[in-house]
């Protein structure tokens, strides 16, 4: 084993939580069950290191061994770094009958074609997804396995989620994807955040939503003064109303944990009480971010409890809708 | 108390006494009225950019600056005298030695000479006669594995001032009280509580922590506007969180030249009135509302999310930044004054008198 591939373990290991140490390391296959026994987890991270990095020397393992324990790791844990979505258009006829096999062997040529000294390694998961490491080198150096870009798609699907993909290289993974998905174009999908699992139900609407339909009414009857019970009928009907209408637009059930979502406005300032802003031509130009550990829910909240009006104005609606996260405003788009 | 020697006492018994001594002097000496029927200023000078690199030394400017400070809030202190910090010095290391012993029975001796503490004065600060000189506090300790040729690093830094205090409370205080409400700290939570008590036992006064209130934070955002015409502010950001489930944090940002617009079309409707005092623009809470309703409406009318429901928790641009929970960074020493006398303001009025 060569000081790179040592290198790479050690930073991986220092990576990975101890307690999900041993469970990866079962996954990864690499070391027989005697080796793997023989590791003590209950010692310092430290020495689970030394002691990993002699048994792997004795098993005469390469670079390309660690970055499959890389691969394990990450694919269990796909829920750090950024991780950016694009989306495939116009497909071309035989898009649909693309097949694994056919696009690894297309997508490593073709990148291959674009840059020499690239390592690929193509994997699919068992929810049907194509996990896709790529460790890049320039035409002379080596690839560099300490920064690899991840790639997961779902064939037949036009959604592609990049995770640590430099502007370098972005336009050559992208023409790669392109011509081995069979697609003419890729575009940023204005869609990003830290939980690939929240972009992906995002966007394939794997979460329970609702159509239009009235709610029972949650008020029982009482035997209340009539103006009380009137009164109290009336705000259970606007809370029953605006329950219905939150609901109807970001779903009812669990939501997938979009952390932000970012405006650029570039609109005009219209104001009935302030006239000379009114009456200014140049746009208001700021930006609003929201976030939360999980921005549906908040925005749901705010709905069903009043602090945003109902229906939900289409520029929040947009989020689950459109399932974006990055959006840029300006008058034209608003009215239309 | 004030000779050399560091007199032990239980910590909440002096707590409790000095708390006592304070509403005892404060009713007893007729304060009450002068400061119970103060509320905050309804209006304010629009902060002037100030060349203070003429009055306070370039390397305490440096201090203050680019820092985050942690504020409270003290009241006065007794028989405190601006001629005696050499002395406050000594004491000072000699208490903060004496309470880091404690329990550790095997380093007696070594640790005597670990923390060095200086009193000084930092001059310059003061705008009225009637404010006393701001106080500076640093604590040097030398790092557990530094080399002797090493020099000695501040571990701790405070300061207690008074900037624009208001002028008939100053003079209502009896001769023995000096005034220097606005404590600012930053460094390990240890230490601070360790100044902060020997300054409690020392000087009978008593500490509180100050927020920067909702309606501080507001006048900071228009202050700062308003500084947009001299200095570039970048962009005023503001951070609001909504109470739902879970918490939705707003961060709100807009461009300085937009924002500027707003607030002078907010302040020309009140025209007249700064038109009376020209050379001295005052800006009026009222203007500050209708800027907040402007940047709230604007952004009700694309979200129809009502900000007003959420508490504003952040407010900052490129002259410095402001928490809910009194933290303050000021990033050009150009508008020091004006902000520092806002906060001096501010810990008046929530001394408990």
């Amino acid at each position: 084993m060569d000081n790179s591939a040592k290198h790479l373990l050690q930073r991986l290991v220092r990576r990975i939580p101890a307690s999900m140490l041993k469970s990866t390391l079962d996954k990864w296959e690499r070391l027989t069950a005697e080796k793997r026994k023989s590791l003590d987890f209950t010692q310092s991270k430290w020495i689970i290191t030394q002691e990993l990095v002699a048994l792997c020397e004795k098993s005469e393992l390469t670079v390309k061994h660690i970055t499959e324990l890389e691969m394990i790791y990450i694919t269990e844990n796909p829920n750090q770094g950024m991780w950016h979505t694009f989306q495939l258009v116009e497909p071309e006829d035989d898009a649909h009958s693309v097949e694994l096999m056919q696009f690894k062997e297309q997508f490593k040529s073709h990148l291959r074609e674009l840059q020499r000294n690239v390592s690929v390694k193509i994997k699919k998961h068992t929810d049907q997804a194509v996990w896709i490491r790529v460790a890049w080198g320039d035409g002379l150096s080596s690839p560099n396995h300490l920064k690899a870009t991840y790639v997961v798609l779902y064939l037949q699907t036009p959604y592609v989620f990049v995770n640590a993909l430099s502007s370098k290289h972005k336009p050559l993974l992208l023409q790669a994807l392109t011509l081995s998905t069979r697609h003419q174009q890729i575009k940023a999908a204005n869609l990003s955040g830290q939980k690939l699992t929240a972009l992906r139900d995002l966007l394939m609407r794997q979460y329970q939503q609702v159509f239009p339909t009235k709610y029972p009414s949650p008020l029982a009857e009482s035997d209340q003064s009539i103006s009380k019970l009137r009164v109290e009928k009336v705000q259970a009907e606007a809370s029953a109303n605006r329950h219905r209408m939150a609901g109807e637009t970001f779903g009812d059930g669990m939501l997938p944990a979009l952390q932000s979502a970012v405006f650029k406005l570039e609109t005009k300032f219209k104001d009935p009480t302030n006239e000379a802003m009114t009456q200014r031509d140049e746009p208001f130009i700021c930006s609003v971010k929201f976030s939360s550990s999980n921005l549906l829910e908040s925005l749901r909240h705010c709905a069903s409890s009043g602090i945003a009006s109902t229906p939900v104005t289409p520029m929040l609606s947009s989020i689950p809708l459109k399932g974006r996260n990055y959006f840029v405003i300006t008058d034209n788009v608003l009215t239309a | 108390p004030h000779s050399g020697v560091v007199k032990r006492r239980s910590k909440s018994q002096s707590y409790r006494r000095s708390i006592r001594t304070c509403f005892g002097v404060a009713s007893g000496l007729g304060l009450t009225p002068a400061l119970t029927a103060r509320r905050m200023n309804t209006s304010r000078k629009a902060p002037r950019s100030q060349n203070i690199t003429e009055k306070v030394k370039p390397e305490h400017l440096e201090l203050l600056v680019k820092t985050e400070w942690q504020l409270s809030y003290v009241t006065p202190l007794y028989q405190f005298r601006h001629t005696q910090l050499k002395s406050y010095s000594r004491q000072l290391s000699a208490f903060i030695a004496a309470e880091k012993q404690e329990g550790l029975a095997v380093e007696v001796g070594g640790l005597q000479n670990t923390f060095k503490v200086s009193f000084s004065v930092l001059q310059g600060l003061a705008e009225t006669s009637d404010d006393p000189e701001t106080v500076l506090i640093q604590v040097q300790s030398k790092p557990m594995f530094a080399r002797q040729e090493d020099p000695p690093k501040t571990v701790w830094c405070g300061w207690l001032s008074c900037i624009n205090g208001n002028p008939e409370y100053l003079q209502s205080l009896p001769k023995d009280f000096t005034c220097l409400p606005l404590f600012c700290s930053k460094g390990a939570e240890d230490l601070s509580s360790l100044v902060k008590s020997w300054l409690q036992r020392t000087f009978d006064c008593c500490f509180g922590p100050l927020d920067i209130n909702q309606t501080t934070l507001q006048w900071l955002a228009a202050l700062w506007t308003n500084c947009h015409m001299e200095t570039n502010i970048q962009n005023l950001k503001m951070i609001w969180t909504l109470p739902v489930l879970p918490p939705l944090q707003v961060t709100y940002t807009v461009d300085s030249d937009d924002v500027l617009d707003l607030w002078r079309s907010t302040r020309e409707s009140s025209a007249e009135k700064s038109r009376e005092a020209e050379d001295e623009v005052c800006i009026d809470f009222s203007e500050v509302t209708r800027f907040m309703q402007g940047l709230m409406s604007h952004f009700y009318r694309h979200f129809r999310v009502d900000l007003s429901a959420g508490e504003l928790n952040q407010v900052s641009s490129a002259l410095g930044s402001a928490k809910v929970n009194g933290k303050i960074k000021i990033s050009s020493s150009r508008y020091l004054i004006s902000i520092f006398s806002l906060l001096t303001e501010c810990a008046l009025l929530k001394m408990p008198i």
